[in-house]
């Protein structure tokens, strides 16, 4: 009898101890909706209802001191684009500045004539944080959204649109830009 | 996967558990049998959970103590019982969060080992309802951004404390004890959790409650162990009557 319990402590033991390695796997799945992007379509100012791609377009944002970053997109045919937007706190206004350049290969060519186009626009919002789960922690969502584009002596897009003022999922544009 | 995984081995264990109930069925026959009478104690068992001492020495981020009890009411069935308190930090990549709170749990046990002779061992399987009462403190979090475009993610290390928090859920158990010296026991038993209901924190989750333990993000269920040495306060005696088989003349 003895010899039986001890067994079967044995094997409990084991049972439990690979139990245990199971616990550790939480991974915040691809599929849970969290910090969202700003997705912006561009529209066609002639006829307002239907998309109309940007030739060459290149995008790039801007870090807290305002020095240039990386493109997000480079020299791209494009109707839509998705940008990250920047945060330093729940409740703050943020700005977020991003550069627009239409047909950007023109800065490379050799043919003096042509040259690109570089629009900025300001986004702001107010950041929202918001809880997910035990595996994701928190998102951060963005209210109070507006958009304006920079004027300067040839702006290739002519006005921008809010369709949603909050950016809480990346499911459809909340910004319209026409050129 | 990982839950289908633990409930095939609740289940291989339930099975390995109660198996020696068959074992031990005897053969009808037409021998003539006789009785021997076994005194058996009846009384009060008080324990300590053993594992959660050890922790509290080698895990920083645990500290706990839980103490428990169980009455026989009948040959089988005890009534049975667990205070505890606990304080635990989760620390995940984008969360820090400290849990602290005690609960109480109140059930049966009903014994479904056949002792030999006057042994009084136990495998057991029983159900308990538990409250827990506790607060967490999220200590320090990390926004979730898939996007690393601006350098560091953003953390806040502001703590934030949500205070009178509560839970309740019911429990299956099964588990052995053996009496190792005299009214000395030592168990081990494993806990199956099932929460009813808790406080939801505004923006915030139940990441870990005291006595229900670690709370997953695929649903209501939880998992529990226990190791505890236990002492019998023997109240009275009751007579167990054995059928044995009469030698042959």
């Amino acid at each position: 009898m003895k010899q039986i319990i001890t067994y079967k402590i044995l094997l409990i033991v084991l049972i439990i101890i690979s139990t245990w390695s199971c616990e550790r796997d939480d991974i915040c799945s691809d599929a849970t909706p969290t910090t969202p992007h700003l997705i912006i379509r561009f529209y066609d100012v002639t006829a307002p209802e239907e998309f109309k791609q940007v030739r060459q377009l290149t995008v790039r944002g801007f870090d807290e001191n305002g020095n240039e970053l990386l493109d997000i997109i480079t020299r791209t045919n494009t109707d839509s684009i998705v940008l990250p937007l920047r945060f330093e706190g729940e409740n703050i206004s943020t700005l977020s500045r991003f550069i627009l350049e239409k047909d950007s290969d023109f800065t490379e060519d050799d043919d003096d004539t042509t040259e690109s186009n570089i629009d900025i626009i300001n986004v702001n919002y107010v950041p929202e944080f918001q809880y997910v789960s035990r595996a994701c922690g928190y998102k951060s969502i963005f209210n109070d959204l507006s958009v304006t584009v920079e004027p300067d002596t040839g702006n290739w897009i002519l006005s921008s649109q809010i369709i949603n003022t909050t950016v809480d999922n990346e499911t459809s544009a909340q910004v319209i830009l026409r050129h | 996967m990982k839950q289908v995984h633990r409930s095939y081995y609740v289940i291989s264990l339930l099975i390995w558990l109660l198996a020696p109930m068959t074992s031990f069925s005897q053969d009808e026959n037409n021998t003539e049998q006789d009785t021997i009478i076994y005194k058996q104690k009846y009384g009060l068992r008080l324990g300590v959970d053993i594992s959660k001492p050890v922790r509290s020495f080698l895990e920083e981020d645990f500290t706990g103590l839980e103490i428990s009890g169980d009455y026989r009411l009948t040959k089988r069935i005890y009534l049975a019982g667990e205070l505890g308190t606990e304080e635990r930090t989760t620390t995940t990549d984008y969360l820090d969060v400290t849990a602290k709170g005690s609960y109480f749990k109140a059930g049966f046990d009903y014994n479904f080992y056949r002792n030999w002779l006057d042994m009084e061992n136990m495998i057991y399987g029983g159900f308990r309802v538990g409250v827990s009462s506790f607060s967490q403190t999220l200590n320090s979090y990390t926004i979730y951004n898939t996007d690393q475009y601006y350098e560091d993610p953003f953390t806040i290390t502001e703590p934030q404390e949500f205070n009178g928090l509560s839970a309740i859920w019911a429990e299956l158990i099964i588990g052995m004890k053996a009496e190792v010296i005299n009214n000395f026991y030592i168990g081990i038993n494993a806990q199956l959790k099932g929460r009813i209901t808790e406080d939801q924190p505004e923006n915030f989750g139940n990441l870990y409650i005291p006595g229900f333990n670690k709370v997953f993000d695929s649903g209501r269920f939880g998992i529990g162990f226990g190791y505890n040495i236990s002492y019998l306060i023997p109240i009275y005696k009751k007579d167990k009557k054995v059928a044995v088989d009469k030698v042959q003349e």
